[in-house]
């Protein structure tokens, strides 16, 4: 291809400086009001340079920390969510990876149609139906009904990797000896090993960033940290310091995550639909 | 033999079954209920058959209609809108200039965010006293509703869309980028010497070659605008008034604030109506041959 000119070389990079700005400046400026004193959220013009305080952090997350339990929440849904996904995504993934079989394209479709439904359309059901049945607030209501999700997702994106395992490595085995299922667990699971991870932190970031399940079906004792920002919007107005300091803490997992996920992002956004 | 030839369908059977119990309960339990009358603030249990009158209360009661269209004009227009800027951006990476790298991974930070942490920064973004966008608008004069652009029945929904737009444009910029990559370079280079210009061969080779996965990225996203809740929630409970309500804010507020049940149940059905023709209309004429 041809080479940019200096000229557009110039006008490229100021676009992307704005692109820059307003796609970053935002979560910048958010971080920087979690360490500004309550009272100053609201100063203009602002003050870009001042002393970092850290006392919404302490008063949020140590003394009295009231939400410190629900970082630990957060971390209970999320990661319950992932793993009861895992078994039945894999064995879902595994039979439409490897196998013929008549109808396989409605099946793939109908689970993504899960995935662009309406949550709000299940959750009003599923909140009175776990009153009833006692689970009411507790966290498997919430890993449960988080599988409407966590599983068609994690189907798609198990598929995409396995169909890179070449069957050869299968076939190799099953010549020697080994059955099905020896197979599956010698050859498939540590070859896609890499995939099942990548799949494992995206299922986890979607459950931990979910909101609405967390929001109808916790109690106050098993709420996430996402939900738990929404507390300081109070009808006497917003607390802005300590808003901040939560959701700069309820933000970081996935960001490091993705970081970690480097050249998987377009694939797992995409559940496995684009390579990238 | 027979064992092999069923293999398969054990291997799916527990997904699809958990997945089954987990959406037909829900569509059975509004089905049912949305004949009855129900109000979960004044009794446990519905209590008595009502016909089709939860249906007719929908209208009358709630402004499904206008939430109706709040909702197409926003998955709408911010499809549209975050295709397109996506599009722009993954053309600038695309120049492969130096430090686009670091750019594109700077550049996907606010899709990772909760949908409400993107709200929270917004609605700091936008305080009418003390945010930072009225403040650097007036500032260049730039006309900014007294009530703050959350708080303007005219505004409302427009700034809900762009806060979306702002979370989602990354997305849209980094697949496409990514499809642009797989295009070869051979056929593109093959155009220049023919003598298409750079705009002819991003309108007829790269576009048409971009395709399938823009169709997929649209009929994704559209469906995850048309679903909003979580931005609605906390930028504007759906006001002032009812200007910026969506389906699903109107679902949670007669469901989870007025504890309607009877009346959320018959609303359900109408949504799940209205998602089912707008899927299937779109794969009918995007996906006439299936690609997936």
């Amino acid at each position: 291809m041809r080479a940019p000119t200096t000229r557009q070389k110039i006008i490229i990079y100021a676009l992307m400086a704005l692109v820059m700005i307003f796609f970053v400046g935002p979560i910048l400026w958010f971080i920087l009001l979690a360490f500004r004193h309550p009272s100053d959220a609201y100063n203009l013009p602002p003050e870009i340079i001042f002393q970092p305080d850290l006392g919404n952090f302490i008063t949020t997350f140590v003394e009295p920390g009231n939400n410190a339990i629900q970082l630990v929440n957060s971390l209970i849904v999320s990661t319950g969510a992932t793993l009861l996904s895992l078994p039945f995504a894999l064995a879902a993934a595994y039979a439409l990876s490897r196998f013929a079989m008549r109808g396989k394209e409605f099946i793939m479709n109908w689970y993504i149609s899960l995935l662009i439904a309406p949550p709000i359309v299940f959750v009003i059901p599923y909140f009175i139906l776990m009153s009833w049945i006692g689970w009411a607030g507790s966290y498997q209501a919430m890993i449960l009904t988080l599988q409407t999700l966590a599983i068609p997702f994690s189907v798609w994106l198990l598929k995409s990797f396995m169909d890179e395992v070449p069957i050869d490595l299968e076939e190799a085995a099953w010549v020697d000896g080994a059955n099905r299922f020896a197979a599956f667990f010698r050859i498939i699971i540590p070859l896609a090993l890499p995939g099942i991870i990548v799949t494992s932190m995206f299922t986890f970031v979607f459950s931990w960033n979910n909101v609405l399940f967390p929001l109808v079906l916790s109690k106050q004792s098993t709420t996430t940290l996402p939900v738990g920002t929404i507390s300081f919007f109070a009808s006497t107005g917003i607390y802005w310091g300590y808003l901040a300091s939560t959701a700069v803490v309820a933000m970081l997992p996935p960001m490091i995550i993705f970081l970690l996920l480097g050249r998987y992002v377009v694939r797992g956004l995409t559940f496995g639909a684009v390579k990238g | 033999m027979r064992f092999r030839k069923r293999l398969p369908y054990l291997l799916l059977a527990p997904s699809i079954l958990i997945l089954l119990a987990l959406i037909l309960y829900p569509l059975g339990f509004a089905l049912r209920n949305s004949f009855w009358f129900w109000n979960l603030q004044t009794s446990p249990a519905p209590l008595y058959h009502s016909g089709l009158d939860n249906y007719r209360m929908v209208f009358q009661v709630t402004p499904f209609a206008e939430a109706l269209k709040n909702t197409l004009l926003l998955a709408g227009l911010g499809t549209f809108a975050q295709f397109w800027f996506g599009m722009g951006i993954a053309l600038l990476l695309y120049t492969h200039l130096r430090g686009m790298g670091l750019f594109r991974a700077l550049l996907i930070m606010p899709t990772t965010l909760a949908p409400v942490v993107a709200g929270f920064l917004f609605r700091y973004l936008l305080e009418p006293k003390g945010g930072l966008l009225p403040w650097l608008l007036e500032g260049v004069g730039f006309p900014v509703p007294p009530q703050g652009f959350l708080g303007n029945a005219g505004t409302a929904l427009f700034s809900i869309g762009v806060v979306d737009t702002w979370q989602w444009t990354p997305f849209f910029a980094i697949v496409l980028y990514a499809g642009l990559l797989s295009i070869s370079e051979e056929v593109l280079e093959a155009a220049l010497v023919d003598g298409a210009s750079r705009w002819r061969l991003f309108w007829s080779i790269s576009l048409p070659l971009l395709r399938p996965i823009a169709a997929f990225l649209v009929m994704i996203r559209f469906m995850q605008l048309f679903n909003s809740f979580d931005l609605v929630y906390v930028l504007t409970s759906g006001g002032p008034g009812t200007s910026s309500r969506t389906l699903s804010f109107n679902l949670y507020r007669e469901g989870l604030v007025s504890y309607n049940i009877g009346l959320t149940a018959a609303m359900t059905w109408l949504v799940v109506i209205i998602v089912s023709v707008i899927i299937n209309l779109y794969l009918f004429f995007i996906y006439r041959k299936r690609e997936w």
